[in-house]
């Protein structure tokens, strides 16, 4: 059976992966440690367990892209002639539910807890031998929690757009959603030393709505991939724009009359088709090898494009 | 940089006012110089009943606690389970009856931070949900009674 090449990735992109991968590591570290300081300074309050509870669930697209970093760069062989990067989108689908997930569990938490009027209580706590309102230490700990996410989330993204990885797009909007319900939750915070009960939750209920729309792109975006959609950017699920280069080189090259391609998204690599009509049938072989080479050449992320000879294209 | 202003204004903020935090139904305000109404339940040594003012180590501390407030108490015996009925109505301020730190009600009623530890036993009492000013006020009267209260307790 023919494989297909092992490209993932070119020799200029490996530091960005190492630094990706470096970064995952980190992430996992940090959320750990925001677990501990939360759970450290929970008492009964139901919005640092919602916290917390949240924290659990953004593990999935760190762990979710290491594990599938392991996966992908594996070599074809004849069980997986076309090679292990679909493991990637599936990875992509873990992470995008997740973040979903964290958003619909977030709202639907604080509206229930509106409906049912439920008053937070927060007491004390005895610092070095003296009482202090569990509520300021609270704070602190939730702080721990917005800006080193912020920082992390920040420095996935330029390598996400660069690599391909719609992953690791998501893990740094997922960095997003975790400073977010901080931030709100410190609001809360606040708003409960005021008296105002419902603070809390409203703050919960807005940001959810963002984290909710965050997760709802992703999760569809990850399906269409999986179904083979034509390939879309990483940042805002736009029509690729490789997709017009591979049509312009078919397009100017002297020998091929009419031409209809269609390339599909396996994780950070794209595979197609090309059919073409050519001008003449001498050569052809050479014609094909040469239009091949063409098109392999323009990006990296196409790991392999067919050509077809036809004498007439087939219906769109 | 930006960050760092606000956080500074929100620590001056908070500095600034004293009745941090504050109670969504003012319960700390209404009972200082006013009555406190306290719901018991019997539960000896904790909470023992008489034919007049309940006695009891916890009863005991609720008066000394009135008396810091400038508060007279208005007692009201029930069973664990209509007194907590009664916190929810806000028909009491607080509750007492021996309520140890694992109670069920723990959801239904602002559980203090145990004040003594008895037998293995971590001893609270239970307030409104969400009535923190008072909820700390008690906490912090318990905190420094805390020398005086080991003296109180029965021997093992």
């Amino acid at each position: 059976m023919k494989k297909v090449q092992n490209f993932e990735y070119p020799e200029e992109l490996v530091p960005a992966f190492e630094k990706a991968k470096k970064l995952e590591w980190i992430t996992i570290a940090y959320l750990i440690s925001t677990m501990v300081v939360i759970m450290l300074t929970m008492g009964n309050s139901q919005a640092m367990k919602t916290a917390w509870f949240e924290d659990l669930i953004s593990f999935t697209p760190s762990i979710s892209f290491l594990i599938a970093s392991k996966i992908f760069t594996k070599p074809t062989n004849t069980e997986f002639p076309y090679g292990y990067h679909r493991v990637v989108s599936i990875a992509y689908l873990c992470s995008a539910l997740a973040l979903f997930f964290v958003g619909s569990f977030l709202l639907i938490d604080s509206v229930s807890k509106l409906i049912k009027m439920e008053h937070p209580t927060i007491g004390t706590v005895v610092v070095f031998g003296r009482p202090v309102w569990l509520g300021y230490l609270m704070i602190l700990a939730l702080l721990w929690s917005t800006f080193p996410a912020i920082i992390l989330g920040k420095k996935k993204l330029p390598l996400a757009k660069k690599l391909h990885e719609k992953n690791l797009y998501t893990d740094a909007q997922m960095n997003k959603a975790d400073w977010m319900t901080a931030a709100a939750a410190i609001f809360g915070i606040i708003g409960i030393g005021l008296g105002w009960w419902w603070a809390d939750s409203v703050a919960a209920a807005v940001i959810s709505l963002d984290i909710i729309h965050d997760g709802y792109t992703n999760l569809k975006q990850a399906v269409l991939d999986l179904m083979n959609q034509a390939p879309k950017t990483v940042t805002d699920h736009k029509p690729d724009p490789l997709i017009d280069r591979v049509k312009e080189v078919l397009e100017k090259h002297a020998s091929v009359k009419e031409h209809i391609i269609r390339l599909r998204e396996e994780g950070h690599v794209y595979f197609g088709e090309g059919f073409i009509v050519p001008v003449s049938e001498a050569d052809l072989t050479h014609e094909i090898e040469l239009i091949t080479r063409k098109i392999t050449q323009l990006d990296w992320r196409i790991q392999e494009f067919i050509i077809t000879p036809v004498k007439k294209l087939p219906e769109e | 940089m930006k960050t760092i202003v606000y956080a500074l204004a929100f620590c001056l903020f908070i500095q600034s006012c004293d009745n941090f935090p504050k109670d969504p139904e003012h319960t700390l305000e209404k009972v200082t110089n006013g009555t406190l109404i306290v719901g018991y339940s019997e539960n000896p040594p904790w909470v023992v009943k008489t034919s007049q003012a309940p006695t009891g180590i916890e009863a005991e501390l609720v008066k000394e606690f009135a008396n810091d407030l400038g508060a007279t108490v208005q007692w009201k015996n029930g069973n664990e389970q209509t007194l907590v009925e009664s916190l929810e109505k806000q028909e009491i301020h607080l509750l007492i009856a021996g309520l140890t730190k694992d109670t069920p009600w723990a959801k239904k009623a602002g559980i203090s931070r145990p004040y003594v530890e008895h037998q293995k036993k971590k001893h609270v009492m239970a307030v409104q949900l969400g009535e923190n000013a008072f909820l700390v006020h008690l906490e912090k009267f318990l905190h420094e009674k805390k020398p005086d209260i080991q003296t109180r307790l029965p021997n093992e």
